[in-house]
């Protein structure tokens, strides 16, 4: 058990390297910071403005519909295109330890890319008076790790069925971008019956719980349910590829 | 050490592997041989892990790869083709991160890598970037992370692949060096890389084993008729013709004919002759000499052809060809025969 973790660590661990050890890991950060902070300080620092970053973390969960693939998109793409996977089948690790460890590489590298922005949080306490709720803050961080999660989630899945990293991303953001529509337009007209369900799938909506303040145990287990049933799922593609 | 049991593997509907089986005890080296398309990748994949088998078992150390596959995979150091690595990392930091996955605690990791740095002279280019690395060190790195974990088992796809003539021959005495004490699968289709360095040969064609065994041995028993070189002198006038008519009547001789590239002093009457033996035919050197002695012509190099691991092989390939009904390509390579 104790060596299981450790290998799934050590996937982790040079997953996380790489990314730092590689442009992308700089530019998407370096974009993140940028980004959040044009929304902060066109939306949050407007004089007269409530001192909240609810509006923060709604776009920065939209933010994360192109970012989040473009994180995953490496995870087993650039492994099955340049051979590297084969030393990885071959070392005693199961597929399932090999999902886990990459994801968590990635899912540490985005809660990493989070850091910088916790400038934002101080800014507005510094500024405002009255001083910010801090509640609404922690669930507002809580529930963009969630959605993140989610998010690499679906990209690890698309990695894990293509060797190109291109479609990997595309394959991710597209998914995403379907449900997002399903989720709002196509849940508008569908009627009273399929309509509602459709809803249950808006990833905004739910977000816009946490960034409101409420931390709802059912969002929470239906972020981290779908996160691991998709994770399951790139396990079971990653099994297949042994029997194809 | 390594038991493969009937082993069937397809792709879609190409069966690239079926009912391979072979056997290799405790400290022996052997190698995989075959034309590309044979089998062998497919095979070393099978054999490692990596792939499941339609049908059929292979066990490691005594580990079942079905039942317990990463027990199993634990005892087998493996150099996969043109070693892949990380661009991004050093070796230093990929040996460390292979050593983490085989579950090497801090301390035997670090002496592990002190080691295999030493044995694979990676000394120089620890700390540097794998992408920066020549085409030499980073199939030496591969190496390195083969042997880390000190597995009992290795098995080698095409590990001299892009190297130079001197890293050839260094990696050759490296290859050679791990066997003593480790069973080693190579697998190659440089032929003399495998006569040197093995102790035995499978040879695969067609998704089949078609020969295994003692590389001297296999080449005792191939089949096909014994050659003879001859260097022969008549009288210029008189031309080739003349040679070749008195050593078709040598008794036991069932061809000859001109080979291929004709000395310098051909001016001079020399000529270079291939007498052909009719099958179980005694040794003809006597003969031979005999019959240009009584009709007065000089002889000045009589050698036979033995088979060689080349002919061999480029009969048995021709051989599945056949079998598979496909145009036989090299049929004439495989007539010649010993060509080096």
């Amino acid at each position: 058990m104790k060596r299981a973790l450790a290998a799934t660590a050590a996937i982790a661990g040079r997953e996380l390297g790489s990314m730092f050890r590689l442009p992308v890991g700089w530019i998407v950060i370096a974009l993140f910071a940028f980004l959040s902070g044009v929304v902060f300080v066109n939306v949050a620092l407007t004089p007269g403005s409530p001192a909240t970053l609810r509006y923060l973390f709604t776009t920065s969960a939209w933010l994360l519909i192109p970012i989040a693939p473009a994180v995953s998109m490496r995870l087993f793409s650039d492994e099955t295109r340049s051979g590297t996977i084969e030393s990885l089948r071959t070392a005693p690790v199961s597929d399932a330890q090999l999902v886990a460890g990459k994801f968590l590489g990635a899912a540490t590298f985005l809660v990493l890319m989070l850091v910088p922005s916790l400038s934002l949080p101080l800014v507005l306490w510094l500024i405002s008076s009255p001083a910010p709720d801090p509640g609404p803050m922690v669930s507002g961080y809580l529930g963009l790790v969630l959605v993140g999660m989610l998010y690499l989630a679906v990209g690890t899945l698309a990695s894990a069925l293509t060797s190109s990293q291109t479609l990997a991303f595309l394959g991710a953001l597209m998914s995403l971008i379907l449900v997002m529509l399903l989720a709002t337009v196509v849940a508008e007209r569908a009627g009273t019956t399929v309509g509602p369900w459709l809803l249950k799938l808006s990833v905004p909506r739910r977000m816009g719980e946490f960034a409101r303040g409420l931390i709802d145990l059912r969002q929470v287990v239906f972020f981290v349910g779908v996160t691991v049933w998709l994770l399951v799922l790139a396990t079971r593609v990653l099994e297949a590829a042994r029997w194809r | 050490m390594i038991v493969v049991r009937e082993i069937s593997r397809s792709f879609g509907s190409v069966r690239a592997v079926r009912d391979v089986s072979f056997e290799l005890p405790a400290g022996q080296i052997a190698g995989l041989l075959g034309p590309n398309g044979a089998g062998k990748s497919t095979t070393i994949r099978v054999v490692t892990g990596c792939l499941c088998p339609d049908a059929g078992d292979v066990g490691v150390a005594g580990l079942s790869m079905r039942t317990s596959p990463i027990r199993a995979r634990r005892q087998i150091g493996y150099l996969p083709e043109s070693a892949p690595l990380y661009p991004e990392m050093t070796p230093e930091g990929y040996l460390d991160y292979r050593g983490r996955l085989f579950g090497l605690a801090r301390r035997t990791r670090r002496q592990a890598i002190e080691h295999v740095v030493e044995r694979c002279g990676l000394q120089d280019m620890r700390g540097r970037r794998i992408g920066h690395l020549s085409k030499g060190y980073k199939q030496r790195t591969g190496l390195a992370a083969a042997l880390l974990h000190d597995p009992p088992v290795l098995i080698l796809d095409e590990p001299t692949n892009g190297l130079d003539p001197s890293q050839i021959r260094e990696a050759r005495s490296l290859i050679r060096e791990l066997g003593t004490d480790r069973t080693m699968l190579l697998c190659s289709h440089i032929l003399p890389e495998i006569e040197r360095t093995c102790d035995r040969v499978i040879i695969m064609a067609g998704g089949t084993v078609r020969a295994d065994g003692d590389p001297d041995e296999l080449v005792r028993r191939a089949p096909g008729p014994d050659r003879y070189a001859v260097e022969i002198r008549t009288n210029p006038s008189a031309r080739i013709t003349h040679a070749v008519g008195v050593l078709m009547r040598v008794h036991g001789a069932d061809d000859v004919r001109p080979t291929g590239r004709q000395p310098p002093d051909a001016d001079a009457g020399w000529s270079r002759l291939t007498v052909t033996a009719v099958p179980g035919a005694a040794d003809l050197r006597e003969a031979i000499a005999g019959a240009a002695a009584d009709a007065g012509l000089f002889i000045r190099e009589l050698r036979p052809e033995r088979p060689t691991l080349e002919s061999l092989f480029v009969h048995l390939v021709d051989e599945a060809r056949m079998e598979s009904g496909e145009a036989v390509l090299g049929a004439e390579t495989g007539a010649e025969g010993g060509v080096p």
